[in-house]
């Protein structure tokens, strides 16, 4: 059996025919099996955790240790995960409604905490599984079920809240390019802190104005000046149809991690073992 | 013999550090002394003030009945003058004004000479104490010699230890192996994470703030299931936040230890002081139907073994346990000469990641631990939640103590009451035919509770909150509704006289 087929499950696949989601679970799934064929990490050195929200479904479809966690608290519980073993190789998955509205207090302490983990952050810019109802990054203007007299407010940018909340590294990617969702999630996976990766990603059923954003994307180079990355970070506003979305890690830094930072921690992190083993 | 001493004044005064002072010295005497902290939520100002009660043989409450008063400011002797019993002593803070930073110490050497404490008893602690003690005893020789002997107390053989509720959260904790507490401050729960983070490296374990309450609770789970032994802490408020994430423990079956203790709500209330008003949500905070094991002890040498057994049902029975205290409990000083016996830490009793494959979820799960919307799995998931229950309860009814009956065991006058109450009670009722029944678990309840009320004749119930709850959970379990209740909700705990009196009116 290959690697990739390892990480399947038996559950039922219920995302929307021609979902992008099936892209993003296709291109973790290579990320994951390339570090597991190359043995820098074990199948079972991973640990997933995911939200409330179609994405999230993710959980089912990896086989992968995993919480399968609350609304909103993918990222506190996936720093759990890292506090009680520091050696383990964490990715959360969540949505725009979960990250932004529900947890969004996590969002900005994961940055300061800086533990050694990544979240893939799936944007459609509407609460899909619920039906539809605007989230932080819908356009002005959204209608919908919940808000028919449109979205009033300009959305959050949530990678210019990244920036000054400290982050260490921040990459956006499309839900419509395997390649370069494995470029850039094997880079986040390497990268030594909380890497905070934004995916572009169309919604077949809602809000189907924001989809369709192929032609305004270009690929960045790895960027790790501040002052490029605010740039790049102001390019996209989540409202207007015109304007450049830069894709690609717009920002990356190294700088101490949780798991370094406490004593207690690096001494696990030393042993490769986690507390159950101290 | 039992003597109590009220020490007030403004926050930043000193008043604990004097108690502090005294009740050592007094333990080292061979006296017993309980010690009640009655502060304000603000940092410099205000009124502040100590109770030191002192006692030949073990107490656990504190009297309304002052017999000396100590006042390090006017506002303190304005208060506390009605309470101080007459031709009791009265000791103003100003003849020492001189004496600065060594004021405490001053005023320590007046009690001391007060109880009729050799001085040397007092150089002994203060030698202790500080590094550079010549300045402290000179000052604790002016106040010694300032003061008249009024008792005589002589020196007893017993060596009691001084132990707060919340240091004992944390003996118990350390005890049972705990590798991280995760938390967000919140009075009066903080001293325990203040407790633990002291030594955290040295004592191998790890104390994290967190952003709030929730992230605390979905952080402890998130460790818990990679194989660390979790704990959370946090009072009411925090509690509530905390939720729908105690109902995820129950769902998803990583073990998860809360300590909750209460003060009085609604909402903000009356922070720094104490209420018995959280039981309820204790017993049943968090959407859905789900397990969990509510304990209560009554005072720091319960909180140590109780703590311990919370942290083992939460690991063995991957449950949610909570441990029910209060600030009455938490910051009050008592002194006790009770040895535990050793507890052998227990092992992590289930699969972890990185070793294999472990699912944990929020939703009903397959057998793969994925996923299901299945009628048929979501009644047997739900059965197989109800079974753990009875097999948690008939542990605890095997092994653990789930109430103590103490008083005269033959007497038909029967007093219920639980957790930092039961000191008040055990004191108030030493000269009355009467036995007070203190519930330590409150979930599961013990069946003995019914078949002690079936025994008395008068059944009084005693607590410190408005609607009486465990009263009320009493009465869920066996139809049995208790008529006579002495409630208190003033967010002050009883005081023995004052608990006394109301017995015995009632008796």
């Amino acid at each position: 059996m290959n690697t990739k087929d390892k990480l399947k499950t038996s559950s039922e696949n219920t995302w929307c025919p021609g979902c992008p989601n099936h892209m993003v679970l296709e291109s973790v799934k290579q990320t994951i099996s390339k570090f597991i064929d190359s043995k820098k990490f074990k199948q079972e050195d991973f640990v997933i955790t995911t939200d409330i929200g179609c994405n999230s479904k993710i959980f089912d479809y990896l086989n992968l240790s995993g919480i399968y966690c609350l609304h909103g608290r993918a990222i506190p519980t996936a720093i759990g995960i890292k506090l009680g073993n520091p050696n383990l190789k964490v990715l959360a998955f969540a949505g725009d409604g979960a990250v932004y509205a529900e947890g969004i207090s996590h969002f900005i302490h994961a940055f300061k905490y800086n533990s050694d983990m990544t979240l893939i952050l799936h944007d459609n810019q509407s609460f899909s599984l619920t039906t539809g109802q605007p989230t932080p990054t819908s356009q002005q203007g959204y209608v919908s079920k919940a808000s028919p007299l449109g979205v009033f407010d300009k959305p959050m940018n949530p990678l210019k809240v990244a920036l000054a909340s400290g982050a260490t590294f921040i990459a956006r990617t499309s839900a419509r390019d395997i390649p370069h969702m494995v470029e850039v999630f094997t880079k986040a996976v390497n990268h030594k802190g909380f890497s905070f990766v934004e995916v572009i990603q169309d919604c077949l059923a809602f809000n189907l104005d924001s989809n369709n954003r192929d032609s305004q994307m270009y690929k960045v180079k790895d960027n790790e000046d501040k002052k490029v990355a605010e740039k790049l970070a102001s390019e996209f506003d989540y409202n207007s149809k015109d304007g450049k979305i830069p894709i690609g890690v717009i920002y990356q830094v190294k700088e101490s991690t949780l798991e370094e930072k406490w004593p207690q921690l690096k001494d696990l992190l030393d042993k490769k073992v986690g507390w159950v083993a101290k | 013999m039992r003597l109590n001493i009220v020490i007030g004044g403004k926050a930043g005064q000193g008043i604990n550090k004097v108690s502090e002072i005294v009740s050592n010295v007094l333990a080292n005497y061979g006296y017993f002394t309980f010690n009640y902290r009655d502060y304000q939520s603000l940092v410099r100002g205000g009124h502040n003030f100590n109770v030191i009660s002192i006692s030949d043989s073990l107490i656990e409450s504190h009297d309304v009945t002052a017999d000396v008063l100590v006042a390090l400011d006017e506002l303190t002797i304005k208060i506390h003058k009605q309470s101080l019993r007459k031709n009791g002593v009265m000791v103003s803070a100003d003849q020492f004004k001189d004496e600065g930073r060594n004021l405490n110490v001053a005023l320590a050497g007046v009690l001391v000479k007060v109880l009729g404490v050799p001085l040397s008893e007092l150089e002994n602690e203060i030698k202790s104490q500080f590094k550079k003690y010549n300045e402290a005893i000179v000052s604790a020789r002016k106040g010694f010699d300032f003061q008249e002997s009024i008792y005589n107390l002589k020196k007893l053989n017993s060596k009691p230890s001084i132990l707060s509720g919340s240091e004992a959260v944390a003996i118990g904790a350390r005890n049972a192996g705990l590798d991280l507490y995760i938390s967000y401050p919140m009075t009066p729960a903080t001293n325990t994470m203040n407790e633990l983070a002291e030594n955290q490296v040295e004592n191998k374990l790890m104390v994290f703030q967190s952003e709030n309450e929730i992230a605390a609770a979905n952080m402890a789970l998130g460790a818990s299931f990679s194989g660390a032994k979790v704990m959370t802490g946090t009072s009411g408020g925090g509690f509530d936040l905390m939720g729908e994430a105690l109902s995820f423990q129950g769902i998803s079956e990583i073990p998860l230890t809360v300590y909750l203790a209460s003060r009085p709500g609604p909402g903000t209330g009356v922070p720094t002081y104490t209420s018995q008003s959280d039981l309820d949500i204790a017993l049943r905070a968090g959407h859905g139907e789900f397990p969990r094991v509510v304990i209560a002890p009554g005072n720091p040498i319960e909180t140590i073994e109780k703590t311990f057994e919370a942290l083992y049902l939460a690991e063995k029975f991957r449950t949610l346990s909570i441990v029910l205290s209060d600030k009455h409990l938490a910051e009050s000083e008592f002194s006790s000469v009770e040895v535990l016996s050793e507890v052998s830490k227990f092992q992590v009793m289930r699969k972890i990641p990185g070793k294999e494959i472990v699912k944990a979820s929020s939703y009903e799960i397959d057998e793969f631990g994925n996923s299901t919307e299945s009628g048929v799995l979501t009644e047997k998931n739900a059965n197989a939640r109800v079974e753990k229950y009875k097999r948690a309860k008939k542990f605890i009814e095997e092994n653990f103590e789930m109430i103590k009956v103490h008083g005269k065991k033959s007497s038909k006058n029967l007093v219920i009451g639980w957790g930092s109450t039961s000191g008040a009670i055990k004191d108030s009722i030493k000269d009355f035919d009467a036995k007070f029944l203190q519930v330590l678990y409150m979930k599961p309840l013990s069946s003995q509770i019914k078949r002690e009320m079936d025994k008395a004749d008068k059944i009084i119930l005693v607590e410190c909150n408005v609607t009486g709850q465990l009263g009320r959970l009493i009465r869920e379990k066996t139809g049995i509704k208790i008529e006579n209740r002495i409630l208190k909700y003033d967010g002050r705990p009883f005081c023995s006289d004052e608990l006394k009196k109301k017995i015995e009116g009632l008796l």
